[in-house]
């Protein structure tokens, strides 16, 4: 086909199929064509479910009440829309952005797509604590988020240096990380069990994810968190292409494979545990939004844009239905993100036992 | 510590000793890499080969001695910077799934980019060239696992040769290789330390192969190991020889004069046991 190879600096062969290039002056960076495009469709309809969910309640609200009181004019619904509901969306979208991101993040570590916080103990360590809090009564919204953290921190730390073997091994990351999880989880029911019987009741729906009653001092920790979290998200994104090949090969690339990847965990830890400690572990929805983002992007690496509003598209739309379904009940997220999810993680297992690769 | 004499060759160890965990596999190992040639290492199953050019890579920790780069030490210099002047293309690597050909040869220039500067004109006159050179250029599009195992490998070395480093380090590189393939990657090898415009003095490759009949064809510069010892080094015709064969590998061999090259031919005869 191409028969110059020395003088074909302007061919576009050579650059990366299905990439484009944004060039300033000495800048320039690859764009993934088909991820831009699947992250724009994505924000559209993330914004588009925001609307109907602060439309949905009790009352219906129309959608263009909804986007005045959003920009700030003045309208009679300022109240249900601004002061009931927004709060409580943008907890959800806030907890769908992070659990999305550190799904991505972990799972392009441990090259498995189980790999998510909330399967490798991350978000079993924040339950524990938080519930151990909150029934011994030592639980406020603004205490909680920290207690998360640090829980999440010390059960991810443990799972890193119990896989550490003269170097990280992804399958003994996991499948140790299956392990803390299962213990943590039997901790958790212990608090339960002994704990004060209402505060356990309420520990108990705080288990199960929700945002029901979630208010700005809930999102505001994750808020900090998110912005902060974002100039090393930039970082992260870069370190994906090569910590996704095999550890050789990166390492011969003047990859700092160790160093990197700590990085990328501990990114992903601190964003998971600051959305626990928001809303509770929101099951699934870190496992789930980055391998469905990935299959729609067809990237070689988990996008981390397209997985963040992935995961804030499922959280959304999930507590839309959660608000609904049995009205006036009204069901923590977490149970329609898990009963959603767990068929799709039984798919995933048995579609990577009968051959393709995981 | 003893004093370190300065190499003449580019890439080199001195006391080297290599281990995993309690198992050392070399000991005190001392080799020059002859610059601009083609380096063979060849040995039977666990002699170490692997392991040495691992270590020459920077991909094995020393547990002794030390790897030279230009003189320097490698466990000193910044890895980034290594990976300007050593390529290492390792013995089984593994592509995310459904990368693009041109995308798996674009991450080759990982160590020539930064976060702000993702892809150069430097870049793509390097991809371009590295897979002219393996002949893919028309597979750029297709996704690597859809690729036979020829034509793999053939994307593997232009991931290695975009990375454009004066040396290169193949572990196994014909390994999986039907014959027809093995030939055509290793004369894609030899073509590679020939000098060209870019690099006067051709490339400096160090390739652990397997077959010694082909390590003799296609080597300026033949090692062979045993024990995680050297045994014998030199050019091909002097270091196969019946008696090397038997220290080696334990076998009873005959060696004849290639009827292409002239070189050695190894033919094995009945099998030798120590008395």
């Amino acid at each position: 086909m191409t028969g110059t190879p020395l003088t074909a600096a302007k061919s576009a062969a050579a650059r990366p199929a299905g990439y484009g290039l944004a060039r300033r002056g000495q800048a320039s960076f690859l764009v993934h064509r088909r991820a831009t495009a699947v992250a724009l469709t994505l924000a559209v309809l993330t914004a588009a479910v925001s609307v109907l969910s602060l439309s949905v309640g009790e009352t219906w609200v129309a959608p263009g009440d909804v986007v005045q009181v959003v920009l700030g004019q003045d309208n009679p619904n300022e109240l249900v829309v601004g002061t009931l509901r927004l709060p409580r969306l943008v907890t959800g979208l806030l907890v769908g952005l992070a659990f999305g991101i550190a799904g991505a993040l972990i799972q392009t570590v441990a090259r498995n797509p189980l790999a998510s916080p909330d399967i490798i103990g991350v978000s079993q360590g924040a339950s524990a604590l938080t519930v151990g809090a909150m029934t011994y009564g030592i639980g406020s919204y603004a205490v909680l988020p920290w207690l998360s953290v640090t829980g999440g921190l010390v059960a991810a730390a443990l799972v890193y240096v119990f896989a550490w073997r003269g170097g990280l091994h992804a399958a003994r990351f996991v499948l140790i990380g299956i392990g803390f999880a299962v213990a943590l989880k039997s901790v958790t029911q212990l608090f339960l069990t002994k704990g004060d019987a209402l505060m356990a009741q309420q520990a108990k729906v705080w288990l199960t994810g929700s945002l029901n009653g979630r208010g700005w001092d809930a999102s505001r920790p994750l808020l900090w968190t998110l912005l902060i979290a974002l100039p090393f998200l930039f970082w992260a994104a870069r370190a994906q292409r090569t910590v996704s090949l095999d550890d050789d090969t990166a390492t011969a690339l003047g990859v700092r494979l160790q160093r990197t990847r700590l990085g990328l965990v501990l990114l992903g830890v601190v964003l998971a545990s600051v959305a626990t400690g928001a809303a509770g572990p929101v099951d699934f929805v870190a496992l789930l939004a980055p391998q469905i983002a990935r299959r729609l992007t067809r990237t070689a690496q988990i996008p981390l844009l397209s997985s963040a509003l992935m995961g804030a598209l499922i959280v959304t739309a999930a507590d839309i239905l959660a608000r609904k379904l049995f009205a006036p009940t009204e069901l923590p997220v977490g149970v329609l993100t898990a009963a959603i999810g767990a068929p799709y993680l039984m798919w995933l297992i048995v579609r990577s036992r009968t051959g393709g690769k995981a | 510590m003893t004093t370190i004499d300065t190499p003449a060759s580019r890439l080199a160890a001195r006391a080297l000793t290599l281990a995993y965990d309690e198992r050392v596999v070399v000991e005190s190992l001392d080799v020059d890499i002859p610059d601009g040639k083609v380096t063979v290492v060849v040995g039977p199953n666990g002699c170490g080969k692997s392991t040495l050019l691992r270590a020459l890579g920077r991909l094995l920790k020393p547990r002794g001695g030390s790897v030279l780069l230009d003189g320097r030490e490698l466990a000193k210099l910044p890895t980034k910077q290594i990976a300007r002047t050593v390529g290492l293309l390792p013995q089984s690597p593994t592509a995310p799934e459904a990368i693009t050909v041109g995308d798996l040869v674009g991450r080759g220039r990982q160590p020539h980019q930064s976060w702000w500067q993702q892809w150069s004109e430097a870049d793509e006159a390097a991809v371009t060239t590295a897979m002219a050179h393996t002949d893919i250029t028309e597979l750029a599009e297709r996704p690597v696992d859809e690729l036979s195992g020829g034509q793999r490998q053939r994307v593997w070395i232009a991931m290695a040769l975009a990375q454009e480093t004066d040396l290169l380090l193949l572990d196994e590189p014909t390994t999986y290789l039907d014959i027809s393939h093995q030939v055509e990657v290793l004369d894609l090898i030899r073509q590679l330390a020939v000098p060209g415009e870019r690099r006067p003095h051709g490339r400096t490759v160090v390739a652990v192969l397997h077959d010694l009949n082909q390590a003799a064809r296609y080597a300026d510069h033949l090692v062979a190991m045993k024990s995680g010892r050297i045994v014998a080094e030199g050019p091909p015709g002097k270091v196969v020889t019946p008696e090397l064969m038997r220290e080696v590998f334990g076998l009873d061999a005959v060696i004849v004069d290639d009827p292409v090259t002239g070189g050695p031919l190894v033919v094995p005869g009945r099998p030798w046991h120590a008395q």
